[in-house]
């Protein structure tokens, strides 16, 4: 092949002769592609193959379809037979499983997380509840030494002293120091007593 | 329901077919890749826009014949002149008058799809599309997800390859 002229070497006709043969040149450079193949045959016998291949490709048949392959198709579809799962390849099986991992992995790490979480969460509020508890029992404290301060001196007059008293008492008398009534003790007047 | 996907199933079951035929040179292959797609079609016509149903038929059609090619065993290839001679014959056969023309152009043909069985993809598929079922750069550019300029350039630069290998046939 020869270069023609200065604007269309043999390799840049070439490139455009399928573009050509489709008609997607502008009108300058199909005019241009023609002017260099009136001059060089190779070129031109190039043209005449590529269009020659393009009619037997258009002649090519479509090929029917069996007409059973619709019909087993329809009693397989009506019978809601699952879809027939096409076997992953390997590079595929690879990253499912890689997949699968990273979320194990991310679950984990996910699951481990919230777990710290939850704990830190829960020392917080045990923290919390211990506070408050540590508060209402100490005001419980306070409180109830207010009021049961007499209660107190009261049950250990009737329960401690008194008891003391009379064992004091009888021993007392028991040991000869004295046959005098046994000394009573205070014993505050709360009107509780019948 | 039923009615709508026979007619869908009659309108386009040869086209998946022919697609799948040229695209695996095998009809045992296509009649399974067929059945696969029209099976999807039933298990999600109603999914499916009306308007693009041949681009998304094409589509499934053509990544199921992937799928089958890439687990296909090597020794299990045919070549697509052999394997379309006993289907199409009266198709194929040339309408050249003389004996001598006719042996040429079958001569012909037979290096053109063995060329054409051999050339990879985007641009098989893309001149199936486009030259044998006759479909739009529009088309095309929709089932294989592509821009429509990018169709032209595949469909030129496929037909650039078969017309070179075809010379390298020659010789």
């Amino acid at each position: 092949m020869n270069r023609i002229d200065d604007i269309l070497t043999c390799n840049e006709a070439l490139d455009l002769l399928e573009p050509y043969v489709d008609g997607d040149l502008s009108p300058a450079e199909a005019a241009r592609l023609r002017s260099h193949l009136e001059s060089c045959p190779a070129c031109a016998a190039e043209l005449a193959l590529a269009e020659r291949i393009q009619r037997e490709l258009r002649s090519l048949p479509q090929l029917d379809c069996p007409p059973e392959i619709v019909e087993r198709v329809r009693r397989q579809g009506a019978e809601v037979v699952p879809f027939r799962p096409r076997r992953m390849g390997l590079p595929l099986r690879v990253a499912a499983a890689a997949a699968l991992l990273a979320l194990s992995l991310g679950g984990g790490a996910l699951f481990v997380r919230s777990q710290q979480q939850h704990q830190r969460e829960r020392a917080a509020e045990i923290a919390q509840a211990t506070a408050q508890a540590r508060y209402a029992l100490a005001l419980l404290g306070r409180v109830s030494r207010r009021t049961g301060l007499d209660v107190r001196d009261e049950v250990l007059a009737r329960r401690v002293v008194l008891p003391a008293a009379r064992s004091i008492s009888q021993s007392l008398s028991l040991s000869g120091v004295s046959r005098g009534a046994a000394p009573q003790p205070p014993v505050p007047d709360r009107g509780e007593q019948p | 329901m039923l009615t709508a996907f026979d007619d869908t199933a009659r309108a386009y079951r040869s086209r998946i077919y022919s697609f799948a035929r040229y695209l695996l040179s095998s009809r045992e292959e296509a009649e399974d890749v067929t059945q696969e797609v029209l099976l999807r079609l039933w298990r999600h016509q109603d999914g499916v826009d009306e308007e693009r149903l041949g681009s998304w038929l094409l589509r499934v059609t053509r990544n199921a014949c992937y799928d089958l090619l890439r687990r296909r065993r090597s020794d299990a290839t045919q070549a697509l002149a052999t394997s379309l001679d006993d289907e199409a014959a009266p198709e194929l056969a040339s309408a050249e008058p003389g004996p001598q023309a006719r042996a040429e152009a079958e001569d012909f043909r037979r290096r053109l799809l063995a060329v054409l069985g051999e050339l990879g993809e985007p641009y098989k598929s893309v001149i199936i599309l486009r030259e044998v079922q006759g479909l739009a750069h529009r088309e095309i550019g929709e089932t294989l997800g592509i821009p429509e300029v990018t169709v032209r350039v595949h469909l030129h630069r496929g037909r650039k390859k078969l017309r070179e290998r075809l010379r390298e046939t020659e010789s």
